[in-house]
């Protein structure tokens, strides 16, 4: 019962850690195009990490299924971007939303890394049910908003609904798993 | 001579009738047989079918067109009788149909569709 209690006290320390950067994002001043260039890379790769050790540590059809949908299609979304700024001629820019996003990830992949087996595939999902929800709010309310070129606008507001697509997904997944 | 006169009109008539609905019925046939299969199309666009749900008569076919920067699929969604397995963007997939479908994307499994045909 302790163990239970204590391990429902890390979850739920992980997610707000994990909810904290996004959520600063929503203070945070005003970013640039580059900026918010980077912390869409950033973002993206970030759950891309979060498959690879899901695919590494999970034997669950679920979770791996749900992984590899997150490396693929985050690394399309990527590719997208990396192509609209090469296009563009823009740099991304390291700022304080994607260092702290970077910081609270390593916090993550080390409790993912670490959890047992037994409770990696909770975990994870939890950990990406609020990663989601996260990233749909800083993307609708801070990325959207403040971008100022229209095509940048344009490639945030395709990758929302995918974004809403997986955090379904996920909660689908979480609902199975915590039968 | 007259009621042989009658007789022969009457007759005559009677061909005329059965000529006539002879007529008809192969008119309602052959406008059956000649019904030319339509072709509909499905945008996937934004994690969506559009339409999500679309009405065709026995025998259409539908082409689903994936617009999405994403991999899709249309997979059957009682049994995954069938799949058509990932496409990507730019791409299309087509199925001829022959009863009602509920579908969904495998990939993306919030993303769902129906195909009623018409009675």
């Amino acid at each position: 019962m302790k163990t239970k209690a204590r391990y429902k006290l890390t979850i739920i320390c992980a997610l707000v850690m994990a909810t904290s950067g996004l959520m600063m994002a929503q203070d945070a001043p005003k970013l640039t195009d580059p900026e918010i260039a980077s912390v869409a890379v950033v973002a993206n790769q970030i759950d891309i990490d979060y498959g690879k050790v899901a695919l590494k540590r999970s034997k669950n059809k679920e979770v791996t299924d749900f992984a590899n949908r997150m490396i693929e299609d985050h690394s399309a979304v990527i590719d997208q971007a990396v192509a609209l700024v090469t296009k563009l001629g823009v740099t991304p820019k390291d700022n304080a939303v994607s260092q702290s996003l970077m910081s609270q990830s390593k916090e993550t992949l080390k409790k993912l890394n670490s959890v047992s087996k037994k409770d990696f595939d909770k975990t994870y999902i939890d950990n990406e049910v609020a990663y989601h929800e996260a990233v749909i709010g800083a993307v609708k309310n801070v990325l959207i908003p403040q971008a100022q070129n229209s095509e940048l606008k344009d490639l945030l507001e395709a990758v929302l609904p995918a974004l809403e697509a997986h955090l379904g997904h996920a909660i689908m997944a979480q609902s199975k798993i915590s039968k | 001579m007259q009621s042989h006169k009658f007789l022969v009109s009457k007759y005559l008539l009677i061909v005329a009738v059965l000529i006539c609905a002879f007529v008809l019925l192969m008119g309602f046939e052959s406008s059956e047989n000649t019904y030319k299969p339509t072709r509909h199309t499905v945008t996937i666009f934004k994690m969506k079918f559009n339409p999500e749900n679309l009405v065709v008569n026995k025998g259409d076919t539908v082409v689903w067109i994936n617009k999405d920067f994403y991999q899709h699929d249309v997979t059957e969604m009682t049994s995954r009788k069938w799949t058509s397995k990932p496409f990507n963007q730019g791409e299309s997939w087509s199925k001829v149909i022959t009863g009602d479908i509920k579908y969904y994307c495998d990939l993306h499994k919030v993303m769902k569709g129906t195909i009623t045909v018409a009675k």
